[in-house]
């Protein structure tokens, strides 16, 4: 783990420490209503004490409703330490296979939800105008500027290699 | 009112009618559409995820193409509305982000100002325009028992969004009783419906869905009406998936908000958006009455 990755999960532990395990969070998430084995309340006190989650890779399963968010009384923002998080898990090239490729999508035209075949004529018979399409150098500068290439290479290397 | 639209990959690509209709009625509300060559918002659940950085960096280049036509943004799905207000949030609250931001922008020529505001079409008709702007351009009301799921992106965090309480919304119900509808409130009203997670754990994602369902059907609506494409499409498409997996039967129509507005506007060719949805209603939507109307024009008598 580099020296930047330890210094961001020690700022995730430090925005947990507000918690004083109300629960409010898991009665509130609605992975945790279908899934409990998903707790938000264990998972805060794992960030608080570990600076992770116990089971690795669970912080691609929040839905980003920000119901905990909204009313956790110590105003920790859940959803922000998991991001953080999957910043990390990203960061290792450790992120699901969908988000890579939605992600891959973005640096390639912009778009994470590119229509089916066919949408450009629907559109067309709609008569619905074309949609000016943002300049790929432009994406490719600040994609790269930001670290974010670096990143989307190495979880598409490791999808290759799983393969 | 002029925006720059801000249509969002989902609507652009997946739900072209809804676009349709919300570009059918504007301009009878004096809402002139811009089109820029915006990126995706990004999605937080994609892009963010990946790199926070990233993610603020492209929604300050959205905002400032806007900025530079001197527009604020209008946006059509709740997902871009929160990641773009979220963004500018930080934008304007933390200068360290704001200077990140322009340093990566000036190697495109763009800036950052914070001088162009984002708000959603729900925005704009609740508490822009307001009850009595719309009222005066309803011709046939649509007579509907409907539920109202304004979407978590639009609801939460309330402190930055605005747009409406998070934990007891009513804007919504509002704007469809303008309509005609009767909006019934149901338990489940203010939860998610499940697409945060639909790529990751589909299992999980089609369980949050039924429990939203469960919770809809309970109150037996006509249809249940949404304001944003990607809650849509969880209802529309969702449901059948959710039928397949669970044994259930639900059948509940799904709209988007300005495609009912075009109907009880007695706008023509409403029937051509309408076609494009998956679960039907087994009523007529568009009455026999109003498509009498719409080819009587008064045309006939007036040349």
């Amino acid at each position: 783990m580099t020296d930047e990755s330890q210094k961001r999960i020690e700022e995730l532990r430090e925005a947990a420490k507000p918690c004083f395990q109300c629960g409010i969070c898991s009665s509130s998430c609605p992975v945790f209503r279908v899934a409990p084995e998903v707790n938000p309340r264990l998972a805060i006190d794992a960030v608080v004490s570990t600076g992770e989650l116990t089971e690795e890779g669970n912080e691609w399963l929040c839905a980003y409703c920000l119901m905990c968010d909204q009313r956790c009384p110590m105003g920790v923002s859940l959803t922000d330490i998991l991001i953080g998080l999957k910043n990390l898990s990203a960061a290792e090239g450790n992120a699901p296979f969908n988000i890579t490729k939605a992600v891959e999508s973005f640096f390639t035209i912009g778009v994470i939800a590119p229509g089916t075949t066919g949408v450009e004529r629907k559109r067309n018979k709609l008569g619905l105008p074309e949609i000016p399409k943002p300049d790929p150098e432009q994406i490719k500068i600040l994609f790269e500027g930001t670290g974010g290439l670096e990143i989307l290479e190495k979880n598409l290397a490791k999808e290759s290699l799983a393969e | 009112m002029k925006y720059a639209f801000f249509i969002g990959c989902t609507m652009a690509y997946r739900l072209p009618f809804a676009e349709k209709s919300i570009r059918m009625v504007a301009p009878h509300f004096d809402i002139e559409l811009v089109d820029l060559p915006f990126t995706c918002c990004p999605e937080p659940s994609g892009v963010r995820s990946f790199s926070d950085d990233t993610w603020l960096v492209f929604a300050a280049r959205n905002i400032a193409l806007a900025e530079e036509k001197g527009l604020d943004i209008l946006t059509a799905c709740a997902g871009c509305h929160e990641s773009l207000s979220m963004a500018k949030h930080e934008l304007d609250t933390k200068p360290e982000r704001k200077s990140l931001a322009n340093e990566h922008l000036s190697a495109v020529d763009l800036e950052y100002k914070g001088t162009s505001s984002v708000i959603h079409l729900h925005q704009v008709f609740h508490d822009k325009l307001g009850a009595e702007e719309i009222s005066k351009k309803v011709e046939t009301p649509v007579i509907m028992r409907v539920v109202t799921h304004s979407g978590c992106h639009l609801l939460r965090p309330e402190e930055i969004l605005q747009v409406d309480s998070s934990e007891a919304p009513v804007k919504f119900d509002k704007l469809v009783e303008i309509l005609g509808m009767e909006p019934l409130e149901y338990m489940d009203k203010t939860m998610c419906c499940g697409a945060g997670v639909r790529g990751q754990a589909s299992d999980i994602s089609f369980s949050i869905l039924k429990e939203k369902l469960d919770s809809m059907a309970m109150v037996n609506p006509d249809a249940a009406v949404v304001f944003c494409p990607t809650c849509f499409i969880s209802f529309e498409s969702g449901q059948r998936i959710v039928n397949r997996m669970f044994g259930t039967e639900f059948k509940i129509p799904v709209y988007y908000y300005t495609e009912l507005l075009a109907v009880a506007m007695g706008l023509p060719e409403v029937e051509e958006f309408l076609a494009g949805h998956r679960v039907k209603p087994d009523f007529p939507l568009v009455h026999k009455s109003a498509a009498e109307q719409q080819v009587q024009p008064e045309n006939t008598t007036s040349q």
